[in-house]
């Protein structure tokens, strides 16, 4: 039998897509596409809970990890913590959506209908354990944000951001399917489990050439997804003409699913194969952390400044991964890397969508992404400029704000391991800290010190109001980043919960 | 057998499709042309031949004689092979049909049928689906507007008819267990009140829809619009003439008959009818006669259709292909699902 | 798997099918992406899908061979040509298509030596194994894994189709004019 109560989360969005759609048909106002929407984000949250206190809940009797299909769908602390990241994510990015789209002429209730199905590709993906489930998971994940990039039909930005992403985003689904067809063909398996059995017997073989071929291939397909450096060029001009809320949820549910790709990939089915992805990784990260600062430098638009820093944010998600490039890396300072990557995604997520939350507040009231424009927003908006700080410093990684903590762990795991290679990365890493401080750091000086430009209304935007689903999510996100700064303990017990994943296999 | 004999077999079951598709369309379209104008209170062709009956033999020799015109704008090597990719899939359509029970010879039991495939109802869509090329190069590879007008006419048509001619079979085989049709027909086997088998005909709304997407997927009225005289002169071949237009007008007869046939196999029982106690050395007869009988009187229906239904106009086409047929098929796929579960597994509560 | 020599190799009739279906499928794969011509690129990938449908069918995949073929060329391949023929898109030559020189030398250099990796990779692989006799698969047993071990991926390929289908009606469709939207005869 299916066991419904593992599948509960899957089912009940599932339910909520079509609801979505449904609710779309009905004469109402579009507002309430969103309410249900939001509902049933909320009602699928409400399983993994279930799932995730199983053995303090007296109804329900299955504890531990739950395999279904054969190995190839697990349920699993680690896939709950994910779940809970995607639902979470994806309830801010609707919030952010609602006074965007209400804004301006959208199609509105096929958007949410898109965003919804996007995510329950990503909640499907952080239970995949084989090939087949994770590829077509990733691409119902990306699918959809093709679709929404291209949102605003008028505009040939966003008709060129659509189409950027879909050519790249097909290139890498081509790539990835090659590589996972090498995988298969090589070991003859499609679960994550089995490979990684297998592949121990290809080392040293014939067909570890054709195995090595095909790991590659498969990194490369999510070093795309996950819009590492070299193959970042398609994010910054998607970023800037997307719809803005798209952009969050891109650079937040999106990319967090494929490095849940990568994760399961590396540390379940690859585990044994570190000296193969470990310097990769290595490079991957170096690149993406300088070049997406550097490029951030001198960025003028906050968009697509906040496109390069999350290419940069990538950078340091990775930096984990590429610490196991040394020889001889152990389960333990694996499994520290993994929670290092792991609590990295969740701190991410709440500043990321933060720091959109106050572009899509602030953009609303200038109609303008250019930073010159935003100077003196301390003077009228107050609040905004404030909350401005507030996610800026935590991407930069100043305490006490939660941002601090992901850098200290991602620098800890990286430490552990030592070496010439892992500790060159740290240092890359630190330098690229210091970088990143200055781009972020000029934005909020420039809110807070410089006067105000001439052509900015100031009298008018003061009272201008922020829309209320706008503050719940500003709120939502102000919290998560302040609390989980102040009290790390809360994720790290979360994190620690995921080790069992790393260690499970 | 041994390899050679079951070349030879195939070769000539090949032989005889072939021999039998080309006379038949020259049967059909004496049958159409005196239907129609019975219909229409005329006498119809009645001067080669007794009743007219060499009229399609005149006519096509006529076809082979006269002139092929190639117009300067033609894209030679596609406008040569459209007519060539209109009677290809048609004729290798017609060789999954069985059009009689499997007769032994010596210790050799022979199907009356070119072969079975596994997968026979996925290979007859897949087959019908490419007849759409022929249209598509035709219009495209001549250069010139009515034929191109004609043909993305013809490919929306057929793409859209395409999908409830597919689905519309999901229920038979879900019915039937099977996607090889000489099993679908074997299950069609069996006696009710004495001589009438359990036929396939009891999903009536399957019946229905694949036998009226049938009709849209070659073209016929009241879906001919691809060639509609009137507005878009002879639609995707109007630039043929001579053979290469009579390759077109064979694919259509052949296709005619092939859907006509192919209802009869996954609905009408197939070659399924009563022997009336016939001797074995004559029992193998019958099959064939009711086959074709129950073939021809879906041909005439084809006919009876077309003098009977004008031309629609394009766009109820396409409403009636998407939102009445399509929706309809997938209600009704649900239902028999529903009602093939109850018949199979019983009652989930029982 | 069985060890082969190269003798063998010309001794097996199976080969010479194979060959004389990839050869003109490696054909019709290069001619895909040099075509100055819109509609003979398309027509050419017709041959490409035929041929890998081909080869399907000899490794005993019938259901997936009739599949491509249905799927592929009869739906997919089919309105590439209906969207260049209804569109305003050139249908004849197209020079812009061509990049460069420079461009395309590279493009080369880089997919010759992907390929060249790739090949030695694999021929140190399986160079030296001939396929096992292959076994026609059944479509129940198709059906049966579809529906089983590998629900989870089949129901979500039915929502990135319906997510597809409605985002790309959306991303076609003409908007409705203000004034439509005012007078209450449509909605966004």
């Amino acid at each position: 039998m299916i066991d419904y109560h593992a599948l509960a989360p899957e089912l009940l969005l599932a339910g909520t897509v079509l609801a979505v759609l449904t609710v779309d048909l009905l004469r109402v106002e579009k507002y309430w596409v969103a309410v249900v929407g939001l509902f049933g984000l909320f009602l699928s949250f409400i399983p993994v809970l279930t799932l995730g206190f199983c053995d303090t809940l007296t109804f329900c009797e299955d504890t531990g990890t739950r395999f279904l299909f054969g190995e190839s769908y697990a349920v699993d602390s680690f896939s709950l913590v994910l779940k809970a990241l995607f639902l979470g994510s994806a309830f801010v990015a609707v919030l952010l959506s609602v006074g965007y789209l209400e804004s301006d002429r959208f199609w509105q209730g096929e958007f949410y209908f898109l965003m919804l199905s996007s995510v329950l590709g990503a909640v499907v993906m952080a239970s995949s354990r084989d090939l087949v489930t994770i590829f077509v998971a990733l691409e119902l994940v990306t699918g959809p944000t093709f679709l929404m990039a291209g949102w605003r039909k008028g505009d040939p930005r966003s008709n060129e951001a659509m189409l950027k992403f879909f050519i790249i985003g097909v290139l890498s689904a081509a790539l990835l399917l090659f590589g996972m067809s090498l995988v298969y063909g090589t070991t003859g398996e499609l679960t994550f489990a089995g490979i990684r059995a297998e592949a121990a017997g290809i080392r040293g073989g014939d067909l570890e050439a054709l195995f090595t071929v095909g790991v590659l291939f498969t990194l490369l397909g999510f070093a795309f997804k996950v819009s590492a450096v070299p193959f970042h060029f398609w994010t910054p001009d998607t970023y800037e003409g997307s719809p803005t809320p798209v952009t969050a949820y891109l650079s937040v549910v999106s990319k967090t699913a494929g490095f849940v790709g990568l994760l399961a990939i590396c540390y379940l089915a690859f585990r044994d194969a570190t000296f193969l992805w470990g310097p990769a990784l290595w490079v991957l990260a170096a690149a993406s952390m300088t070049v997406g600062n550097l490029a951030a430098l001198r960025q003028t638009n906050i968009v697509r400044l906040l496109g390069y820093s999350s290419i940069a944010q990538g950078g340091f998600i990775l930096v984990p991964f590429g610490a196991a490039v040394a020889a001889g890396v152990t389960d333990v300072q694996l499994e520290e890397a993994f929670f290092a990557t792991v609590t990295y995604l969740l701190i991410y997520a709440f500043m990321n969508l933060g720091a959109f939350a106050v572009i899509i507040a602030g953009g609303n009231r200038l109609r303008s992404a250019e930073i010159g424009d935003w100077a003196g927003m301390f003077g009228y908006a107050p609040g905004l400029a404030t909350m401005l700080a507030v996610f800026f410093f935590s991407l930069a990684g100043i305490p006490p704000l939660a941002g601090w903590f992901a850098k200290f762990v991602m620098f800890r795991a990286v430490l552990s391991v030592g070496g010439g290679w892992a500790a060159a990365l740290a240092i890359i890493a630190a330098v690229n800290s210091v970088i990143a401080f200055v781009y972020y750091a000029k934005v909020v000086k420039s809110a807070f010190m410089d006067p105000a430009p001439e052509h900015v209304a100031v009298a008018d935007l003061a009272r201008m109001p922020t829309v209320p689903s706008l503050q719940f999510a500003l709120v939502l996100t102000v919290a998560g980043v302040i609390v989980l700064g102040i009290f790390p303990g809360i994720i790290a017990e979360i994190g620690e919960l995921t080790k069992t994943f790393a260690s499970g296999f | 057998m041994t390899g050679w004999e079951t070349l030879l077999t195939a070769a000539i079951k090949v032989a005889v499709a072939f021999a039998l598709l080309l006379s038949l369309t020259i049967v059909l379209v004496w049958f159409e042309r005196k239907i129609v104008a019975d219909m229409q209170n005329r006498l119809g062709p009645t001067r080669a031949g007794p009743y007219g009956m060499l009229q399609t033999v005149a006519d096509g020799v006529k076809l082979l004689f006269k002139e092929s015109v190639t117009p300067r704008r033609v894209e030679f090597a596609l406008y040569i092979a459209a007519p060539i990719a209109a009677l290809v899939p048609a004729l290798l359509i017609f060789l999954v049909i069985p059009i009689g029970r499997p007769f032994t010879l010596g210790d050799r039991v022979i199907d009356l049928a070119g072969t079975d495939l596994n997968v026979a109802v996925l290979y007859v869509l897949a087959l019908s689906s490419l007849a759409v090329y022929a249209v598509v190069l035709a219009g495209w590879s001549s250069g010139s507007k009515y034929p191109l007008l004609g043909a993305v006419r013809a490919s929306a048509q057929m793409i859209s008819y395409e999908a409830a001619m597919g689905l519309a079979l999901v229920p038979v085989i879900l019915f039937t267990g099977t996607t090889s049709i000489r099993a679908i027909v074997d299950a069609q086997a069996g006696e009710f009140l004495s001589f009438l088998g359990i036929w396939n005909i009891v999903l009536v709304p399957s019946f229905l829809i694949f036998f009226i997407a049938g009709v849209a997927e070659t073209n016929r009225a009241p879906f001919d619009l691809v060639e509609a005289e009137s507005e878009i002169v002879g639609g995707y071949h109007t630039e043929y003439s001579g053979f290469r237009f009579a390759l077109f007008f064979l694919a259509e007869y052949i296709n005619i008959f092939n859907i006509s046939a192919l209802t009869t196999t996954l609905f009408l029982g197939g070659w399924h009818g009563p022997t009336f106690g016939a001797p074995e050395w004559l029992a193998w007869v019958f099959p064939i006669v009711w086959f074709f009988v129950k073939t021809v009187a879906l041909v005439f229906v084809f006919v009876w259709i077309r003098a009977s239904l004008p031309r629609m106009r394009y766009d109820q086409l396409m409403q009636f292909g998407w939102k009445r047929l399509i929706p309809l098929t997938l209600v009704w796929i649900i239902l028999s699902t529903v009602a093939i579960g109850f018949r199979r597994f019983g009652a989930p509560w029982g | 798997m069985v060890a082969v020599t190269a003798g063998d190799w010309f001794s097996t009739p199976e080969n010479y099918v194979f060959l004389a279906i990839a050869l003109p499928l490696v054909f019709a794969g290069w001619r895909v992406v040099t075509s100055s011509n819109v509609v003979h690129a398309v027509l050419y990938l017709v041959g490409a899908l035929g041929g890998s449908a081909a080869l399907f069918l000899l490794l005993g995949a019938e259901f997936v061979a009739w599949a491509v073929v249905l799927v592929y060329i009869g739906a997919v391949v089919v309105l590439f040509l209906f969207g260049i023929m209804i569109t305003r898109a050139p249908i004849g030559v197209e020079v812009e298509l061509s990049h460069p020189l420079r461009v395309r030398i590279s493009a080369a250099l880089v997919s010759g030596a992907l390929f060249v990796l790739i090949a030695i990779a694999a021929l140190t692989a399986f160079g030296s194994e001939s396929i096992p006799e292959a076994e026609v698969t059944r479509t129940a047993d198709i059906g049966q894994s579809i529906f089983e071990r590998f629900v989870i991926p089949f129901e979500v390929v039915s929502v990135v189709l319906l997510a597809a289908l409605v985002g790309g009606i959306v991303i076609a469709r003409r908007d409705p004019s203000p004034e439509e939207i005012a007078a209450g005869k449509e909605t966004l």
